[in-house]
């Protein structure tokens, strides 16, 4: 995979700046999530590399780096944060203010405040959703404005050519509105009805799309306690929903469990890590499409 | 010494930041080289409050400990650097109980307080 792929990669430069050996052609960019990896991609090009450092089994909100993690973040030529309170880890460190760009300052203004909800799963010890809905990329709009502020960025620094940079961002732009209408048109028989997400990760799809969305905080892709199913069924009982939103496949047990409660399972990864196949809209079409599948199967 | 701006500078951004993806009453932790004598380790909650007690664990970059003493009253505590090997840098961390954060320093900001 390709997270994979730069993780080794990362950890193969950081062993070569401890011994001077570095040699590197063109810039080096750090992204704090997959999706900001992908657009920095897309418009840098072959000019550089793009690197997200995040093993692709730890979540990239909660990462907890390490020293030489943050040595080779010191020294990239830009540091693409995404904003919105995704990452704690930049709030941990010293970075250097003239080369770390926040990707979601122009849409600080529609960002979404969620309510406070403090628990603890796997290793990254307890932690809270309270604050601010961090996965602002899952409405292609706002992912839009983050990638125009990328290639800002990256022109700003003279870290590739502004026209190619421009050319590159038109693409790249038409194909998120694309998705924008497409999401729109399918989910739009899912207005108003009742959705259950294992975990609040779909805030800004929810937004954008006119969703009504009841979140629970379930570990990715782990079967379900039965304290949690007996969540589940209230939340059932209470919102009517006939839609289940998984972000990582379960074991086949699980949906079927969830399935007694008349329940359609999606699986809908958020896409904080690269998907296992295609990229991050292909991946998006796929979710979308599975979405508006169990819609149909639902009777909405 | 620590220039107070940045470090007012930074401890604010920290607390301002807390609430935008932690928990209500979060531990912020902030570390810097004073002097090149001496890492100062400060330790605030989000509301602003000092932490008046904690540990603080000094660790080198394989999460070994080097050096573990307390919060002052006033929220601070002080490492030698000369007491400690911080030339792969260090990780500060600070647990007051209920809440833990904390801070890295790589080996070039310690660097860029020593005048090299």
């Amino acid at each position: 995979m390709k997270s994979v792929t730069a993780r080794l990669a990362f950890v193969a430069v950081t062993g070569l700046v401890g011994t001077g050996a570095l040699a590197q052609d063109g810039p080096r960019v750090v992204a704090v999530n997959y999706p900001i990896q992908y657009f920095a991609e897309r418009l840098l090009g072959d000019a550089g590399e793009v690197i997200f450092p995040v093993p692709t089994d730890v979540d990239p909100s909660f990462w907890r780096p390490g020293i030489s993690d943050i040595s080779l973040v010191q020294g990239a030529d830009l540091i693409l944060l995404n904003g919105a309170g995704f990452a704690t880890w930049v709030d941990r460190v010293s970075l250097p203010r003239s080369r770390t760009v926040t990707t979601g300052a122009a849409i600080e203004d529609q960002l979404i405040v969620t309510e406070s909800i403090t628990h603890s799963h796997g290793d990254g010890g307890e932690h809270s959703h309270e604050g601010v809905a961090s996965y602002t990329w899952l409405d292609p709009t706002l992912a839009s404005l983050q990638a125009n502020a990328i290639a800002e960025a990256l022109t700003a620094r003279g870290l590739a050519e502004d026209g190619d940079v421009a050319d590159r961002l038109a693409v790249l732009q038409s194909e998120l509105a694309a998705l924008d209408d497409t999401t729109r048109a399918a989910l739009s028989p899912l207005q108003g009805a009742a959705i259950i997400a294992t975990h609040p990760r779909y805030h800004y799809l929810e937004r954008r799309y006119g969703l009504s969305m009841t979140s629970l905080e379930w570990d990715a892709g782990a079967m379900p306690t039965q304290d949690e199913l007996a969540e589940l069924s209230e939340a059932v009982t209470e919102t009517g929903a006939q839609i289940l939103i998984w972000e990582a496949a379960p074991p086949a047990e699980a949906m079927e469990a969830v399935a007694a409660f008349g329940l359609q399972s999606v699986v809908f990864p958020p896409l904080a890590h690269a998907p296992e196949d295609g990229t991050m809209l292909e991946a998006l079409n796929v979710s979308v499409a599975a979405l508006a599948a169990a819609a149909r199967g639902a009777g909405n | 010494m620590i220039p107070t701006a940045l470090r007012r500078a930074a401890l604010g951004l920290c607390v301002t930041a807390a609430p935008l993806g932690a928990a209500a009453h979060q531990l912020v932790v902030f570390a810097s080289v004073e002097d090149c004598t001496d890492v100062v380790v400060e330790a605030k909650f989000s509301n602003g409050n000092v932490a008046q007690k904690g540990e603080v664990r000094v660790l080198g970059e394989d999460r070994d400990v080097l050096s573990t003493l307390m919060l002052e009253e006033n929220g601070t505590a002080r490492v030698g650097l000369d007491s400690i090997d911080h030339s792969a840098g260090l990780l500060i961390e600070v647990d007051t109980g209920g809440h833990d954060n904390y801070w890295i320093l790589t080996p070039d900001d310690i660097a860029g307080k020593c005048g090299s």
